[in-house]
């Protein structure tokens, strides 16, 4: 293999592998704060690609402008899905099937709406950068780097978040124990509802940053839910660093995978790599702190 | 063991086998019976799965790649094999079951529930990209058609014909399936290993500090659980006699057995029958709102999970249990 190709295949891993990360990163917070599987977090995707079209399209808006709309929007909306159908839920017996079902209902009930309401029509958005970088000998568009540069500034804020300010501490010692947190005056209802809006913005993040290179659809969510849960297992469960480590992994494999067998077999490699590792590592690649 | 199977669980079941020949007298047309045809296929999907999900509390979300498995690997040996599907439907039960071995084995291990969950649901996806993939055997995406029915059978004069197009044969053969099906997860139920299957939901440390070898347990009612959901896809195949990946391992083949499951009642013995008639029949009938239907599966679904958690089967259970009063025939009829 040249060294162009090779470095074209790490870059592209590592593209992927962004998207991938962010997704399972917000998985991941949720799972380490409430111990909740979120099946319609793929949705988020979805309805972020939509909104930030209709914002950047529809109305012509700058894209920052409707980039931040979007955000705000998807966050308030993964708040809502907190509080409506998986908060009612928790003090139920039973409650982690539950919310498993709940959320998959929702989910295919949020993609058929879209359906109904967007069809079938397959779009995407003009590039928000122009320009090429040249890097030894290969060529890559400014637009697909950045998404790997956006995508890493975001997740290390999330990191400085959860780790060095007071805010971080109060959702970490939740996720540690919800009802000493509540005694110590710590509102754990509303940490878990924030945690939910955080991942709602860093999948959303990734929904726009793909929209210009993939077409937004009903159902663009549905392959990224089964990597970021692949990725939050593969990085330990709710596991923040391990699923942002889980997610790069996971791209590159792909990448390489790629080179060697059509594209089509590029989702079997990706799953399969996953419960390989189960088999020899059931508690991940990475199993470290817990978010 | 009540909660499960109901109060008399082989009375009931009787009745339904009466219900089943009631049927078969009536003056059904035949688009009538491809629908209970369709829901039986379904029900017996439902069971399997059940076992797992419900029975057993696994919370496997994967199973319609065992479906797939039995639907796909039985059309291939009837269609390129030559042998009679007769004979093939077992070769995809035995190869689902073994398929529920092999992913069984490392997640089994775990006791945690979203590594079940998500590494069943990879597998799935796994099964369909590879029916997808190898369009050599399979045709992909454009569909495997061409599979063979199950051969007619002879009684002297009359001949009973199977497959599409000959739906009273098609009725009475799945009809015979469910019943030998649920006949037997009846019987293994009411005996040590049903118990055993409770015991393990309601608390693993208890049933383990009781000398159960759970992960055995587990293992074995996981392969037949996925025998049983291998047994139904190969029957499908040869009833539809056309396949495609999407629409046997699809994410609609997963919500609509979710739903199937969850509206007729995850745990309960005679659950899945009352979901499966029920949603098959009402699909049917919302076949012109096509656009709807799924939006209608995952609102039913949210508001199963809100509302009647037990489903339909655990709504009659909770009013026998109230009418009667509940201790008392807790511990007579748990037998």
């Amino acid at each position: 293999m040249t060294a162009p190709l090779f470095l074209e295949m790490a870059i592209n891993g590592l593209i992927s592998g962004s998207i991938y990360a962010l997704v399972g990163s917000g998985i991941a917070l949720v799972y380490g704060t409430t111990r909740v599987l979120n099946f319609a977090h793929g949705e988020l995707l979805m309805i972020a690609g939509y909104l930030v079209l209709f914002f950047a399209v529809t109305l012509g808006w700058n894209v920052l402008l409707a980039s931040v709309v979007t955000l705000a929007l998807v966050g308030s909306i993964g708040a809502a899905i907190q509080r409506i159908t998986i908060a009612p839920l928790l003090a139920r017996e039973d409650w982690a099937f539950r919310v498993i079902a709940a959320t998959i209902g929702l989910s295919i009930f949020l993609q058929s709406g879209a359906q109904i309401v967007w069809g079938e029509q397959f779009r995407t958005l003009p590039y928000f950068f122009d320009g090429v970088v040249s890097l030894g000998g290969l060529r890559m568009p400014v637009q697909r780097l950045s998404i790997l540069v956006i995508a890493l500034l975001l997740m290390g804020l999330c990191a400085l978040v959860l780790y060095r300010t007071s805010l971080g501490r109060i959702v970490r010692a939740t996720a540690q124990d919800a009802e000493a947190a509540l005694a110590v005056g710590i509102p754990a209802g509303l940490v878990h509802t924030s945690v939910f809006a955080i991942s709602a913005v860093l999948a959303g993040a990734g929904a726009i940053l793909l929209s210009p290179i993939l077409t937004v659809n009903p159902w663009m969510g549905v392959s990224f839910l089964l990597k970021g849960f692949a990725v939050v297992i593969l990085g330990g469960l709710g596991s923040f660093g391990g699923a942002v480590a889980a997610g790069f992994l996971l791209g590159l494999i792909e990448a390489a995978s790629v080179m060697v067998l059509p594209t089509e077999w590029r989702d079997v490699v990706a799953f399969t790599f996953l419960i390989a590792v189960i088999w020899v590592r059931p508690n991940g690649l990475f199993a470290g702190r817990e978010a | 063991m009540t909660e499960i199977l109901g109060r008399r669980p082989a009375l009931s079941f009787l009745i339904c086998v009466g219900l089943f020949l009631l049927t078969l007298v009536l003056p059904l047309n035949d688009y009538v019976l491809h629908i209970l045809t369709l829901s039986l296929i379904f029900a017996i999907f439902a069971s399997g799965w059940n076992l797992t999900l419900g029975i057993l509390g696994l919370k496997t979300l994967g199973h319609h790649a065992f479906f797939a498995i039995g639907a796909y690997l039985s059309a291939i040996a009837a269609f390129y094999g030559g042998v009679s599907p007769w004979l093939t439907i077992w070769v995809g039960a035995v190869l689902a079951a073994l398929a529920g071995l092999l992913i069984g084995l490392p997640i089994l291990r775990i006791r945690s529930m979203p590594h079940v969950a998500i590494v069943t649901l990879a597998f799935a996806e796994i099964v369909r990209l590879i029916f997808s993939n190898l369009k050599d055997i399979t045709r992909g995406e454009l569909g495997f058609w061409g599979i063979p029915p199950f051969d007619p059978v002879s009684f002297g004069e009359t001949t009973i014909r199977f497959g599409l197009g000959n739906a009273w044969g098609s009725f009475i053969l799945v009809g015979l399936f469910f019943f030998a099906v649920q006949g037997g997860l009846l019987l293994l139920l009411r005996s040590r290993p049903g118990l055993t299957f409770a015991a393990i939901r309601d608390s693993e440390a208890a049933a383990e500090s009781l000398g159960i070898n759970f992960g055995a347990w587990k293992l074995a009612a996981f392969a037949l659980s996925a025998g049983i959901v291998g047994l139904s896809g190969a029957i499908y195949a040869h009833y539809v006699m056309i396949l495609t990946p999407t629409s046997v391992a699809g994410p609609e083949m997963l919500i609509t057995l979710l739903a199937i499951i969850i509206v007729g009642g995850a745990g309960r013995f005679f659950g899945p029958l009352y979901g499966a008639l029920l949603l098959t029949g009402s699909l049917e009938l919302l076949r012109e709102f096509g656009d709807y239907r799924m939006l209608l599966y995952g609102a039913l679904v949210i508001g199963f999970v809100f509302v009647a958690p037990q489903g339909i089967a655990g709504l009659k259970f909770d009013r026998l249990r109230r009418r009667r009063g509940h201790g008392t025939n807790e511990s007579s009829s748990s037998a």
